[in-house]
């Protein structure tokens, strides 16, 4: 067994469809995998949870979607990064990154 | 950008939801399949495999919902489920739904028609530019009983460049009507004399040619006059070639120098020539130009300028007249009041009245709604229980529940809607004519914005019961109570209450309606002091040439003459003035009795001029002296004959025969003193409704006078005799032309055609309430009859007779309907004060009327509530019993 996964920090999960989705357009159960693959298995989204941001992500205009052929010859609805997703990845992780570090700071010189 | 994007995809959530909800599906099943896949390639066992992946994904349904909330659409969504459930409901129960909808249609329809009328002559504004300027100017007099009366012309001459509030005044007379000739065959037209600067002061502009000018209120000049549009297009085929046109008005050679557009309507007024005043600027001194009152006087006052300031302005203005003319001024009120609030009238309390009326009915409507949708709710406690206990929120409930009437309310009010388009063309069209003081009466978009609005409301209102019930509900307790539990306490509480409503607003209505049946059965046992049937009334108007009184009385004699050789016409005879024509009588004057203190007079008399016949003809009786003869003619003693309410109170018992009056307040040597040679019974002239005023008949030999009314009395038809009547007018001098003709009879319905109608109109809504009352109270019964089978049943299977089971169920409705009775009386007892105005002899809290209307509501009700106690009881004790 692996170890315990920790739940997806609320919020964060927009950023890490971001992310994933820099590389290549894709569809739902592939960002799942993916998040789950590169985070080794230390982050465990809760799968579901996934369609309901993808589609808020699609209301910012930060994502938009279309319905392609998959490599196994399944229809599926493959999400890809607009100008302006993009853009707001760039800012999204400058601000993560703060925030990861000033809470590093605090928890070293606690 | 963001934004339309944004509602791009709400709007394509909402209006292909089906589409949206699909490739929801299809993304989560791909999802699991994968999913799925994965675990198998993991090792895992098919059902395994698939649990885990529905493991992994947390809740489908949880997932999906949170999809839709993200669509930000779904509360629209929720209210079109929301009225698919509610349709679906209404069809399930067709009666109900029918029954709910006739009684909205029927509620709503009659608000529309009756609104339509409010609008058209309170709401609307008169149509012309800044109306709300506009005032009538009238004068009162407190010693003689006038109020808004004609206006003196001096005085009206005063008023105009005195009063410095006023832009503008001009004057008009109220009546009036003219021969035209010189285009084909003479016509008679309605015809009316204004002041040159009365279309200017309305704000008229001619469709062709001009109006006419300030100066031609006064003589000089040649004739001109300006006609409407009507007469233009039937007299010369178009507004233009009417313009330049020569005609004769009443032997006068006239240049019509305009044509008013198609629209132009003051009132409900339909005259076709307007004339100047033409006054002599000699006039002005003479002291008949301040004695007589004959004027109807509108001005417009300044921008900016109120209505109460200008009227301080104005009796400042008539209290210098006062001072000035004493002879003529000294107790002469005059009054201001905007054009619209006197054009309006009396009509106005009869309309708010109706409208009062047809607001009850539509409560009560209201009100049986509520208690279907309540009977309705009954059945559906269960379920709204289960729902609930399954977490909806008691919002949503709510919600539904208000849907459900809302498209309940939208189909009422389109039946409505389509009830009142045709009860307002029905209004329109049966209204005596004249009535409503305004040319068209119609559905416009206030009046369907109003409706919609109050569709919308009533929706709401008899959708608060229902549902104040249904989300006050605690579910266990109805889950527990099982399946005869529906007869929860306070919903029964509810259904009597809405009853009790129901009967006492239908009280109400009926008490209304009770009161105006009474007056008008009255009015109709009111002796008119003559014999209509059978007369017909013809108006003739002498052109010129037939100036002296000599020449008149000529041509008068020889016609009738020729119309008493008319086969069927038994009497023949002439009256100034025709009795319900009008004002009734000719016209009043101040009067003086020789030997009495100058002081000793009262009210003004009327005065009417006739031939000798005209009692006989009319049979008006004698009731002392003698009638008029050929001998009292023109040179002979001078005569009057007065009726009996002149000889009773101001001869107080004596015989006032042989006694000298004169028509003068300050008898001087000028005065005619009159010898009063006979007493007449009292004729009912201004109307039926009308007190008889104490008049003096003078005669038409000693009067004579170019306008006079023909009365022919004929053993036949009364219409048949219009013809031969023209034709002999025709033979005699193809000049004259009849002005109205009228049978007499007509005339005296006319007098109380208003009352007939609104106490029809009134009649039609109070049984509509009654009988919705009652539907309500035999709905509730039923209801309660039927919960009540059961005990029924055992009561009669251990012995009781079938009355006493059936008293039971009564009783109930029977202290329901007392309850209602009770408060409809005391809410009829305050309202009915207001109809004062409408009633005829017949006081507003009259006992009959309550007493009558309260034991026949009480009785049908009984029968409506015994019914269904009847039905209950004879149900088989151990059918009902069995069937627990």
């Amino acid at each position: 067994m692996p170890p315990t996964p920790s739940d997806v920090l609320r919020g964060t999960l927009d950023l890490l469809i971001l992310k994933t989705l820099a590389l290549e357009p894709m569809h739902g159960w592939g960002i799942s995998q993916r998040i789950e693959q590169i985070s080794r298995g230390v982050l465990d989204v809760n799968q579901g949870s996934l369609y309901p941001a993808l589609q808020r992500l699609e209301l910012k205009g930060w994502v938009d979607s279309e319905w392609r052929t998959s490599d196994h010859n399944r229809r599926a609805r493959y999400y890809r990064l607009t100008p302006q997703g993009r853009r707001a990845l760039g800012t999204e992780t400058e601000s993560w990154q703060r925030y990861v570090a000033a809470v590093g700071w605090i928890l070293e010189s606690a | 950008m963001g934004l339309v994007r944004v509602v791009l995809l709400r709007c394509r959530a909402l209006f292909r939801r089906a589409a949206t909800e699909q490739q929801l599906d299809e993304e989560i099943r791909l999802h699991l399949e994968l999913e799925t896949e994965k675990n198998r390639e993991r090792g895992l066992a098919p059902d395994e495999a698939r649990r885990e992946a529905l493991v992994r994904f947390g809740g489908v349904e949880v997932v999906k919902e949170a999809h839709r909330d993200g669509r930000g659409v779904r509360w629209i969504e929720d209210a079109f489920t929301d009225a698919r459930v509610a349709l679906r409901l209404l069809r399930r129960n067709p009666a109900l739904s029918t029954a709910a909808v006739i009684t909205l249609a029927l509620g709503i329809g009659a608000n529309t028609a009756i609104f339509s009328a409010v609008n058209a002559v309170i709401l609307r504004p008169l149509p012309f530019p800044h109306a709300e300027r506009l005032v009538m100017l009238s004068e009162d007099n407190p010693e003689k009983g006038w109020r808004r009366q004609t206006a003196a012309p001096a005085n009206y001459l005063d008023w105009k460049e005195r009063v410095h509030a006023f832009a503008d005044v001009a004057a008009y007379t109220p009546g009036g009507g003219a021969t035209m000739s010189g285009i084909d065959t003479p016509r008679r037209v309605r015809a009316r004399a204004v002041t040159g600067n009365y279309f200017s002061v309305l704000q008229v502009r001619p469709e062709a040619g001009r109006v006419f000018t300030d100066a031609e209120t006064w003589k000089g000049g040649t004739p001109v006059a300006i006609v409407s549009h009507r007469l233009a297009q039937d007299a010369f085929g178009s507004d233009g070639r009417a313009i330049g046109r020569s005609v004769s008005l009443d032997g006068a050679r006239t240049e019509i120098v305009g044509v008013l557009p198609q629209d132009f309507t003051f009132a409900a007024d339909s005259f076709d020539v307007w004339q100047p005043m033409a006054w002599d600027p000699q006039s002005r001194s003479q002291v008949f130009f301040r004695r007589a009152h004959w004027l109807r006087v509108v001005a417009r006052l300044k921008p900016g300028v109120t209505p109460q300031a200008a009227d301080a302005e104005f009796q400042t203005v008539v209290h210098q007249l006062q001072g000035e003319y004493p002879l003529t001024n000294k107790v002469m009120g005059a009054d201001l009041v905007p054009l619209h609030d006197f054009l309006v009238g009396d009509v106005r309390t009869a309309l708010l009245f109706l409208q009062a009326a047809v607001g009850l009915l539509l409560l009560i409507a209201c009100a049986n709604v509520a208690n279907l949708l309540l009977a309705q709710a009954l059945g559906r406690e269960r379920e709204a229980a289960l729902r609930l206990a399954l977490g909806a929120g008691r919002a949503r409930l709510v919600r539904q529940a208000f849907t459900e009437s809302l498209v309940l309310s939208a189909f009422g009010g389109l039946a409505g809607l389509a009830l009142g388009w045709w009860g307002t063309r029905a209004l329109a069209a049966l209204q005596p004519a004249g009535m409503l003081p305004v040319a068209s009466v119609r559905m416009d978009v206030s009046v369907l914005v109003a409706m919609v609005g109050l569709t919308t409301l009533t929706g709401l209102v008899f959708g608060l019961a229902p549902v104040f019930w249904s989300a006050r509900r605690v579910p266990a307790e109805v889950l527990k109570e099982g399946e005869r539990a529906g007869t929860s306490r306070r919903l029964r509480h509810w259904a009597d209450m809405l009853v009790v409503g129901e009967v006492a607003l239908a009280l109400m209505l009926t008490v209304g309606a009770g009161l105006l049946v009474r007056s008008f059965w009255r009015l109709q046992h009111v002796e008119p002091g003559l014999d209509p049937h059978g007369v017909l009334a013809v108006g003739i108007d002498l052109p010129r040439g037939y100036d002296s009184a000599a020449t008149q009385r000529t041509f008068f004699g020889a016609l009738q003459e020729r119309v008493r050789a008319l086969p069927g016409v038994v009497d023949v005879a002439e009256a100034l003035v025709a009795p319900f024509a009008g004002g009734g009588v000719g016209y009043t004057s101040d009067f003086h009795i020789a030997g009495r203190p100058a002081n000793d007079y009262g009210t003004e008399i009327g005065h009417d001029y006739v031939t000798p016949d005209y009692f006989t003809a009319l049979r008006i009786p004698l009731r002392a002296g003698r009638y008029f003869t050929p001998a009292d003619r023109s040179g002979s003693v001078p005569v009057t004959i007065i009726n009996e309410a002149l000889a009773h109170r101001y001869f107080r018992g004596a015989n006032p025969v042989g006694q000298r009056i004169t028509f003068d307040k300050f008898p001087d040597s000028t005065s005619v003193w009159r010898t009063i040679v006979g007493v007449v019974g009292d004729v009912r002239q201004s109307g039926m409704a009308i007190e008889p005023l104490i008049e003096a008949y003078e005669p038409a030999a000693q009067q004579a006078n170019s306008y006079m009314t023909l009365l022919v009395r004929t053993r036949g038809d009364v219409a048949a005799l219009t013809p031969p009547i023209r034709r002999v007018m025709a033979e005699l001098d193809a000049n004259v032309v009849p002005d109205l003709v009228r049978p007499l009879e007509r005339m005296q319905a006319r007098s109380i055609a208003d009352r007939r109608f609104i106490m029809w109109l009134l009649l039609i809504f109070a049984a509509t309430g009654v009988l919705l009352a009652l539907v309500g109270v035999y709905g509730v019964m039923t209801q309660l009859g039927r919960r009540r089978t059961r005990e029924m049943g055992i009561r009669l299977a251990l012995g009781a007779r079938a009355p006493q089971v059936q008293w039971l169920v009564v009783r109930h409705g029977l202290q329901v309907v007392l309850v209602g009775l009770v408060l409809g009386v005391a809410g009829a007892l305050a309202a009915t004060q207001a109809i004062r105005a409408l009633l005829f002899e017949v006081p507003p809290r009259d006992p009959t009327t309550f007493v009558t209307v309260s034991v026949m509501l009480a009785l049908t009700a009984l029968a409506a509530s015994w019914l269904p106690a009847l039905r209950a009881s004879q149900a088989d004790p151990a059918g009902v019993l069995r069937a627990e």
